[in-house]
This record gives C-alpha cells, structure tokens and sequence, in this order.
C-alpha cells in the first residue's frame, strides 16, 4: 500500500493520499484547500498513482476544501455520504461500500454525530492481511478526543442528539476494529473540531485510544454527551460561512 | 496550448523527427498510451533536466502527453527550463486522444494467479538485473534485464505470448509496451515478483 498522510499543521487538518503499487489506482481523503488540488495531482503522479476516487468524510466546516476543484481538474466526482446536503452532483457512499483500488480498498461506514454526513474509511491490504490495517475516521474518534457535535445545528437539542449519535458511531462501529489497527482522524493539534484533549499527534491506534482516551471510557451515554458538551471550545471563526462554501451554496448574508 | 496541430506531430513522431513523451505513471501508460509514444513519468525534482540526460545531447522537438491540464504544464515548464523545445502538448488523456481519431496502445495486464495458472501458455521474460534474481524467478522464465532487450529481441518468439515481469512491474510495464509497439503478443504481470512471492506461488532459484 501506499499511503501518504497530507497534513495542514496551521489548521490542525490531515489529508490522505493512498493507493495500490501493483495497480497503480489512488484515492485522495479530504483534500484541503490550504494544500492546493494541484498539490494532490503532482504527489500521486510521482507515487505512480492514477487518483480514481476523491472521497470527503463529511462536509467540512472549519476549512474549505479541495475537493471539487480536484475533482474538475482530474474529470471525477467527488464522493461524499450519501447523507451529505451539498448543492453539487456527487457519487453517494452509502455503509458498507466498498472503494476498490486493487489489492488495496475502502470500507465506507457511516458514522454520525459530528455532522450527520460523516463517514469513516476502513483501510485494507490484500497483499498483507484481510484485517483492516487502518482507518480513516473523519470526525468521529479523535486522538484524544472525538469531533465535536455542535457545527451543523447549536440549538441545544440538536447538538445532544449529535453527540449522541457519536457515542454510538464510536462504540459501535469505530470501536469494533482490532487493536493493532491505526487510527488516522482528519483533525489533531490545532483545530477547532475537537476539544480540550485534542493532542497534537496526527495518529494513534485503535487499541491506545480504547485504553487511554477518556471519552472511551465512558460507558454511559448521557455521561458522554455531557462531558463532551462541557468540554467544547469555541466554534471555528466563519464556521458557517466556510460549509456553505463547502456546500457549494452561496454564502449566506 | 497547442502550437502545433495533433495531426501534423505525430507526422514528425513517425518520421522519426519529434519525440512524444507519455509522462503518466507507468501504471497508467501501460494500461493505454497513444502509439509510438516513450513513457517518461513526471515528478517534481528536474525532471526537465532528467529528460535531457536521456536525449544524449539531441536536442528533437518534444511532445507531452498528460491526462490532464495539472501535470502537463509543470512537465511542460520543466523541459522549458531545462533548454528542451515543447511545440506540443496534449492534456486530455488517452479518452481524449480515442476520441481526436488517435492511435492507442494497450498492454494486457495479467495477475500473478493468472500467470500461475495458465504458466504453460506464456514465456515469462524477466527483464530485472542479475543482481536481483537471487530471491528466486519464476520457473521457467528466461532473464534478459531490461537494457540488452534492444539487442535479445531474436530470443522471443511472435508466434507465443509473452508474460514480461519485473520487481513491482513498473520497469515491466514500459518493457511490455515496448514490445508491443515491435509487434510482439506481450502481457504485463502486475504487482511483479513482489506480489508473485507475496502470493507464494513457486520461485526457482540458482
């Protein structure tokens, strides 16, 4: 496998550029503005990748995004939860698809709570293992911390709900992975998607975070959303202008 | 972008005057290239000058082709920097070039269970260097590394299929396409002896 983290250290933003070396078909993960489309297209023509698929974990709120600027540029569409409220045309992932690369494929599985749209890519090599080897995980478990709840809709009863609906994508899902499996979320350090305890390491594992990350060791779900409430940050500055953006909707007045 | 007409290149490409320069990976010229094309994958670290070194001092009027707009204007900057003359630049890839009228060269890709179960229907050419056949070849297959091929080409047969196999099948790739071109029956095995043995299939050793 080929795999390249791309990582924005200003706003704490990590992108993804893997592949398959025997086919030579790649796949870039939340390509970030900052970066630049052309940034994407230039590495993964020197890795022997053609990119085949652009994928977005969620529709972003606290950065702009590249993806539909690569997406133009390279002749695909980009693919996004089948959940996502963009205003653009774009492939529907639904649980359980499955992006094939060659020896290397994704595993979409949905998991919600920081926006309704998220979605996590369980990252697996044939030519190794069939256990997955890693996982993109968006917005969901963080190193640390997990995505915070409160970006698509603050009334208070929408964001309980949100990070509800986190508690069981991570419990459920997230969690269910071996523990030698790597956890590369879409947020460290900086950002503003996380909380408190967001560390500044870009990766862990999915058997360090069960044992040592807190909101993981809360079995009780009302604890969690109440933890996780108390424990936000400020929401990123132009948060609601940058997903309009992202959206593809003009930006509201 | 384009100073010259597609038609009026590739004249000079078939009378040998002008080079056209696949700069795609060799994954993806292997799949399909335009015809007579050289492949010459494209990277950010003086490729220009790369090129150049390859020229050996000539000095022809070179073609791009690129799937898109992104990569064929930084190769094209790149020979411009590296003194090369570029009146030709072709961005909408090998869909584009089908769709212009343009010939397309394709080489078969064949897995390595392929291979292995149907070895008796290929002579399988493995073009590494000697150095690197101590981990094992394929049973039967005979070695020409990749730079006396020009001159062993009497040793392949055009009645047969041929399975051409390197390390990770890059270096093979460009062999099979080569060959192909010469109007050999050529299949390209992916992934290479990496994923041959990665798949224990049997290996001969010296």
């Amino acid at each position: 496998m080929i795999f390249v983290p791309m990582w924005d250290g200003s706003m704490g933003c990590a992108s993804f550029l893997l592949g398959d070396e025997a086919s030579g078909q790649g796949m870039v993960v939340d390509p970030l503005e900052n970066l630049g489309a052309d940034s994407y297209i230039l590495s993964a023509a020197e890795l022997g990748l053609e990119i085949t698929a652009i994928v977005e974990t969620h529709v972003h709120a606290d950065h702009h995004s590249a993806a539909r600027e690569l997406a133009e540029k390279t002749g695909l569409m980009v693919s996004l939860s089948h959940l996502a409220p963009v205003s653009y045309a774009f492939n529907p992932l639904t649980q359980g698809d499955i992006l094939d690369l060659g020896h290397v494929s994704a595993t979409i599985w949905e998991t919600p709570g920081h926006t309704p749209d998220s979605i996590s890519l369980v990252i697996t090599d044939s030519t190794r293992s069939d256990e997955p080897w890693l996982v993109l995980s968006g917005d969901s478990l963080f190193v640390g911390d997990v995505g915070r709840p409160d970006l698509v809709d603050p009334t208070p009863d929408m964001v309980k709900a949100a990070a509800l609906d986190q508690f069981h994508s991570i419990h459920e899902k997230i969690l269910t992975l071996p523990d030698t499996t790597e956890l590369y979320p879409a947020h460290y350090g900086a950002s503003a998607c996380g909380g408190l305890f967001l560390s500044p390491k870009p990766v862990s594992t999915i058997g360090f975070e069960r044992r040592w990350n807190r909101f993981v060791q809360i079995t009780d779900p009302d604890q969690f959303v109440d933890q996780v409430l108390m424990l936000l940050k400020p929401p990123p500055e132009g948060a609601a202008d940058i997903r309009a953006a992202n959206l593809g909707v003009p930006t509201p007045a | 972008m384009e100073s010259m007409t597609t038609q009026d290149f590739m004249d000079q490409v078939q009378q040998g005057t002008a080079i056209l320069l696949d700069v795609n990976p060799p994954h993806t010229y292997s799949k399909a290239h335009p015809a007579g094309s050289y492949n010459f994958p494209f990277h950010r670290r003086q490729w220009g000058h790369d090129v150049k070194r390859a020229l050996q001092g000539q000095n022809p009027p070179i073609g791009i082709f690129a799937e898109n707009t992104v990569v064929a204007d930084a190769a094209k900057n790149s020979l411009l920097e590296a003194g090369l003359s570029v009146p030709f630049v072709f961005d909408q890839g090998v869909k584009g070039w089908e769709e212009a009228g343009l010939p397309v060269a394709r080489v078969h890709d064949l897995t390595v269970d392929e291979l292995a179960q149907n070895l008796e229907n290929y002579i399988v050419v493995d073009v590494r260097e000697p150095y690197e056949l101590r981990s094992g070849i394929i049973p039967g297959a005979i070695s020409i590394p990749m730079g006396q091929l020009q001159q062993r080409i009497a040793e392949l047969d055009k009645s047969r299929a041929h399975a051409i196999v390197c390390a990770s099948g890059s270096r093979s790739a460009s062999v099979a396409a080569w060959l192909s071109q010469q109007g050999f029956n050529v299949a390209n095995v992916v992934g290479g002896m990496s994923l041959w043995m990665g798949a224990r299939h049997p290996v001969q050793r010296a």
